[in-house]
Formats: C-alpha cells, structure tokens, sequence
C-alpha cells in the first residue's frame, strides 16, 4: 500500500493529468462504449451514441475551462492557445459528424456498435496530434487518427464502393507516413538523437547540413501533403469520399483536414525556420496548383460527393495562404477563422447530402432537380451552406474568405490571392448550378421525385414541437453557425489573433 | 587481437554466413514453403546478431515479432493457399537487368559509406569519446522501462489503444453477420407496418 501511495505521488509530480484531461475523458467514453456494448450484446444501440455525445460535450466542457492556461506536460504537450484551438476545432467536428450519421447507420443496417468506437477514436488521434510536441507521439497519433478513419470509411462492407475506398486509403496513407517517418528519421539523426521538436531546432546545425536538411523537408511535406490532400497528392481523395458512407465522409472531410493543418503548421513553424524562403515558394505553388486543379474538375463532377472532395481540395488551397501570410501581430488568425467556418459550412452540406441520400437513395447532382416543390426547408438550407462555401455575403464564407485573402495580399502573396480570387469564382459557377437545379421545377418527371413522395417531408417533422431526427439538429446548427458566424467575426478573430508562437 | 575479440569474430562468421545463404535461399527455392522456412533462418540469425552486437532488447523483441508473429504468419499463409509449383520461366527481360543494376548501386554505395564511416569512427578522438559513454555497464531493458514509462508515456499508451482499435477493426469486415440479418427482418416488418423508420427516430 505504501508502495502504490508513493508510487502516485511521484506519478502526480511529473505528470500534470489536467493537461490532458480532455484525452482521457474521451478514452473513458470509448472504453465505456465497448463494455456496454458487450454487455447490452447489441441491443440499445442508440444508447452508445448518447454516451459518445456526452463524452464529447464533457470533453470541451473542460478543454474551454482550460482554454486560457498555458502547462506544459513532460515536454510532450504544449497547451498553448493555437493547440487548443485545435483540439476544440476536433471536438466540435467529431460532435456534429456523430449527430449526422446516427439515422445513417441505422437505415443502413450494419451494426452500430463500432460505429462510435471507430469515431471516437479518430477524433482522439486528431486531438493528441494537435498538441504533439515530439516526433514518436505526432507519429503515433498519426497513425491512429488514419487507421480509424480507414476502418471507418469501409465500414459499410457491403458495398463494395466503400471496401474499394477504404483499401485505396489504407495503400496511401501507408506510403505517405512512410516518406514522413523518413524525413523523420533524418532530423532525428542530424539533432543527435533529439526526438523533441524544441530540442532538435537547439541541435540541428543547419549551416552544415542544409542540403539533407532540404530533403528532410521535402519527405515531411510529402507526408503531411497526402493528410491534407494539396496537389499532387490529392489522388486519393475523390474515390475515398465517394465511396466511403456519406457521415464517413462528413467527418474525414473536416477532422483529418484540421489534424493535418495543425501538424503541418507546427512542424513548419517550429523546424525550418531558416528554409522559409524555400518551402514558402513550394507550399505557395502547390496551393496555386490545389485551387485550380480542385475547382476546374469540380465543375465537371456528377455525384455530389465527389465534387465536394473536389472543392475542399481547393478550400485547403485557400487556407494555404492563411499559413504562409502568419506574421507576428495577427498569428495564424486567418487561417484559424476560415478553418472554424469551413467545418460548419462542410459539414451542414453533408448533413443536407445524408438526409437527401436517405430519402432517395442516390448521389447524383441531377437528381436533386426540382427539390424546391418537395422540401423547401432542405432546398433553402442547402442554399445557405453552398453559398456560404462559394464565399457570398453576408455569409461567413465571404468574411472568411475576405479576412484570408486581405491577409495574404498583405504579406506580399500576390499571384496566389489572385489565383485564389479567381478560382473563387468559379467555385461559385458551380455551387450556383446545383442551386439552380434545385430550385428550378422540371417538367420531366424524374423517379427520383416520386420516391420521394412516398416519404415525409421535412416540413411536417419540423413543425411539430419536438426535434424528431438528430440529423435536423445537426443541420439547423451548421445553417445557423455558417450564417451567424459572419456577424461574430470580430469576437472569431480577436481569439486566434495571438497564436503565433 | 585478444581472446575476447577473437571469440567475437568467430561468432560473427558463423551468423553471417547464415544470414547470406538463408536470403538466398528465400529467393531461389521453387517450393515457397522452403522459401519461408529459409526466411525464417535470415530472422533467426540477425537476432543472434543482435545478441552478439549487445543489444539484448531488440534481440528478443526480434525473435518474438520477427520470427514468433511474422514468419509463423507467413507459413501459415503460405500453407493455406494452395500451390501449385509452377517452373519459373527462363527469358530474363528487362526489368531483371534494370533491378541488377539499381541492386548492384544501391550495395556498392552503401559499402563506400561504411569504409567512409568506419575511417572516420576508428580515429583515435572519436573512440575515446565512445568509451566515456560506458555504454557497456548499463541494463537496456530496465533503461527502455523507464524511458518508455516517464518520456513516453503518451505514444505508448496510445499504440496499446492503437492496437485496441486495430483489432476491433480488423474483426469488424471479417465477421459473419448473422444478427445484421436478423436486424434487416425486423426494419422490413416495422417499416411495412409503420412509417419510415427515419421519422421514428428514437435519438431524442
């Protein structure tokens, strides 16, 4: 008994458990998932996703509580403010992608009780890969953040679209971390055995080995590019989305992304330094070549799916520029401001796709023609969120976009805010062509539309008091925040304004 | 050349011979069976390389994984399809000239780094620097415990719930869906009966 008692003393001095007490709420949550799913033997299986809410909601319960702190935990965690940031940003994604996706797997009947697991998981990698300060933990977390996101886009495996999805995912991210883990390795050796970020920038001579020091750069670009799928390593990103489940998708589409943006700001900022030059002209071009390659091929897309893969290859273009515009008095604000918004516009398109795609049963672009007479309350919510994403005031899209690119024109990005303003616009083309689509009757009768006559409309649920469908819940919060955060801009900005560190 | 030396070159000319003719071995058998087999030598002999270069730890965690979990995976595999010994053909096209070459470059750079290692290591600073490390006195596995449990905590937890996570999904495809057929027969009767199930959604 002594023993234990002075073991958890010392336990207690060196490890600061509120640090990451957010983490271990969320590993309670999954372990609690597991055990009550054993034991309720698959009945009850809404009951776990109440459990995965609650955890989550805790969870950013403390991590606001925390949220001013700055502790450091073992050198391994900094809770600056720009992490915390992050692992919030985590928290909310994976919040609304459950609340999407309950009715999803329900109607799709699989069983639901990995589900969950699966999600929590993931967001639990992406919240310790935005607070990792040292290699070994960026590159466990990383792994863990991919294995779950690959387990969860083939996990409707009847479908052989989603096992084909996933198989492709697994192949790349395996390629990819490996190239990562090799420029890894090269710091690792030049630092002289230094596995802490801090520590390797103190050690690394970098007079004498720039040109390797070059080629380590390169491979972790190379890495962290695939995770945030930049051209030219954006090639898996089409066929995933496509074939993974559509709440699947909602969610890669935001938590990996910004997971990856955390790790790639950081490992920039903090190791090459003295390469600014260097990798600010490559990230620079391959933003330009992301935005323009990802809005031309989304004008030619039919399935709604893949043409949202398409436009957030080029909303990541566009938040390239937030990273190369950081300067000292504004941090990374815009970059911070436009990703926040770019979840809830990304996700409140999803959660209309996912309640469309239960209603009919199908993903292409033309068979939303002529929404307007069925459901106006889908219709008009969907225009919301695409206009929102093509950057229209009054929408926060626009103020995102309008803060991202002033920032850029700023710091002296000329070509790309350009390139940048005209592939916005173009972007606009095509969100503005499925709005047309929707809103505009037809006059040949679609099959489309008669099975969605034998369903309910939204109208009758929404009138009726209670909230019937969580999925509603999850849209009515993204339509709200992706039309009211342009207001709050200011309160946005003045939070992410001292992140640069 | 000591007694100690010599004993330790003697070693080594007994492993690394092993190591040689069990790779060639892997790739030269016709029947893949023997193949495994002979790449389960090439494991066995590196970690008796392991042992005689003191590095206990990797040495056994080379004969578990290496040799206990992959090459027992491997066999079993192998053992499982069905093969038919099929006769390799003859004809060596271009690509075997072309992977020769990259081979042949690829060995003989790595044999010119380690000449320009070893001149630069075997001068006289460099080898008194290395003894002031003692490298020798220290116990690795109780070194790896404690590191592993102070500096690194968080990885390791995280690669056990890695694992978790791993199994869980590496089971999930796999199963056999007996209850998610049974789940299917009662939606079609409640959605036959009721309305759609979409409406009914009992989240709230």
């Amino acid at each position: 008994m002594n023993d234990i008692n002075s073991f958890l003393s010392r336990l207690n001095s060196t490890i600061n458990f509120s640090t990451i007490l957010p983490e271990i709420i969320l590993i309670v949550g999954l372990i609690t998932i597991v055990i009550t799913d054993l034991v309720n033997k698959g009945k009850n299986a809404i009951f776990l996703y109440k459990i995965f809410l609650v955890s989550t909601l805790v969870s950013m319960g403390i991590l606001f509580y925390q949220l001013i702190s700055v502790i450091a935990f073992e050198d391994l965690y900094t809770n600056n403010i720009f992490n915390n940031l992050f692992r919030f940003f985590i928290l909310i994604c994976s919040f609304i992608s459950v609340l999407l996706s309950v009715d999803y797997v329900l109607c799709s009947k699989i069983s639901l009780a990995e589900f969950p697991l699966f999600k929590i998981s993931a967001g639990l990698g992406g919240m310790i890969l935005s607070c990792a300060t040292d290699l070994i933990t960026i590159y466990v977390s990383l792994e863990f953040l991919a294995l779950s996101s690959c387990f969860l886009s083939g996990y409707t495996k009847r479908d052989i679209r989603s096992n084909e999805a996933s198989m492709k995912f697994l192949l790349m991210s395996g390629a990819s971390s490996s190239s990562l883990l090799y420029g890894f390795s090269l710091l690792y050796g030049f630092s002289d055995g230094q596995v802490q970020l801090d520590n390797i920038i103190d050690k690394i001579l970098f007079s004498q080995y720039l040109p390797t020091i070059c080629i380590s750069a390169a491979f972790i670009l190379a890495g962290t590019a695939f995770k945030l799928s930049l051209f030219p390593f954006h090639q898996w990103t089409p066929d995933v989305y496509e074939g993974s489940p559509t709440p699947v998708v909602a969610f890669f589409s935001v938590t990996s992304k910004v997971a990856a943006l955390s790790l790639f700001t950081r490992l920039f900022r903090l190791i090459f330094p003295y390469l600014s030059n260097e990798w600010h002209i490559v990230v620079e071009l391959l933003a330009i070549s992301s935005m323009i390659l990802g809005n031309l091929i989304a004008v030619t897309q039919r399935s709604f799916k893949r043409m949202l893969a398409y436009s957030s290859i080029s909303q990541i273009g566009y938040v390239m520029i937030g990273i190369l515009a950081a300067d000292l008095e504004n941090g990374y604000a815009s970059m911070l401001t436009y990703t926040f918004i770019y979840i809830f516009m990304n996700l409140g398109t999803f959660a209309r796709i996912t309640l469309f795609s239960l209603r009919t049963g199908t993903d292409n672009i033309r068979d939303y023609a002529g929404l307007y007479m069925k459901d106006p309350v889908l219709t008009f919510s969907l225009v919301l969120c695409l206009l929102s994403l093509g950057g229209i005031p009054p929408l926060s899209g626009f103020f995102g976009k309008l803060y991202l690119f002033w920032h850029g024109w700023k710091a002296g990005l000329y070509i790309s805010v350009t390139v940048a303003l005209v592939t916005s616009v173009i972007s606009i083309y095509y969100y503005l062509k499925i709005i047309k689509l929707m809103l505009t009757k037809t006059t040949n009768p679609v099959d489309t539309l008669k099975t969605y006559e034998k369903q309910k409309s939204l109208v009758s649920s929404v009138i009726s008091t209670k909230l019937k469908s969580s999925v509603e819940m999850a849209m009515i919060l993204c339509a709200l925040a992706s039309t009211l955060s342009g207001l709050f801009m200011d309160p946005i900005i003045k939070i992410t304004r001292n992140t640069f560190f | 050349m000591n007694l100690s030396e010599l004993i330790h070159e003697f070693i080594l000319a007994l492993i690394e011979p092993g190591i040689l003719v069990g790779s060639i071995g892997t790739i030269s058998f016709i029947n893949t069976t023997n193949s495994s087999f002979s790449l389960g030598l090439v494991f066995t002999c590196i970690s008796l390389l392991y042992f005689a270069l003191n590095a206990d730890f990797i040495a056994a965690a080379q004969l578990l994984v290496y040799v206990g979990a992959i090459n027992v995976l491997i066999v079993f595999a192998i053992m499982i399809t069905d093969q038919s010994v099929s006769s390799d053909s003859e004809k060596r096209g271009i690509g075997y000239f072309t992977a020769l070459g990259a081979c042949s470059i690829l060995f003989l750079t790595i044999v010119c780094i380690f000449h320009k290692i070893n001149d630069f290591y075997s001068s006289s600073i460099h080898q008194s620097e290395y003894l002031k490390l003692n490298l020798f006195e220290q116990n690795d596995v109780q070194n790896i415990g404690y590191q592993l449990l102070n500096k690194f905590l968080v990885p390791f937890e995280l690669a056990s719930l890695l694992l978790l996570v791993a199994l869980v999904g590496a089971i999930n495809p796999a199963r056999d869906e007996d209850e998610g057929k049974d789940i299917a027969e009662n939606k079609k009767k409640s959605f036959v009966s009721s309305t759609s199930p979409r409406d009914k959604s009992s989240f709230f």
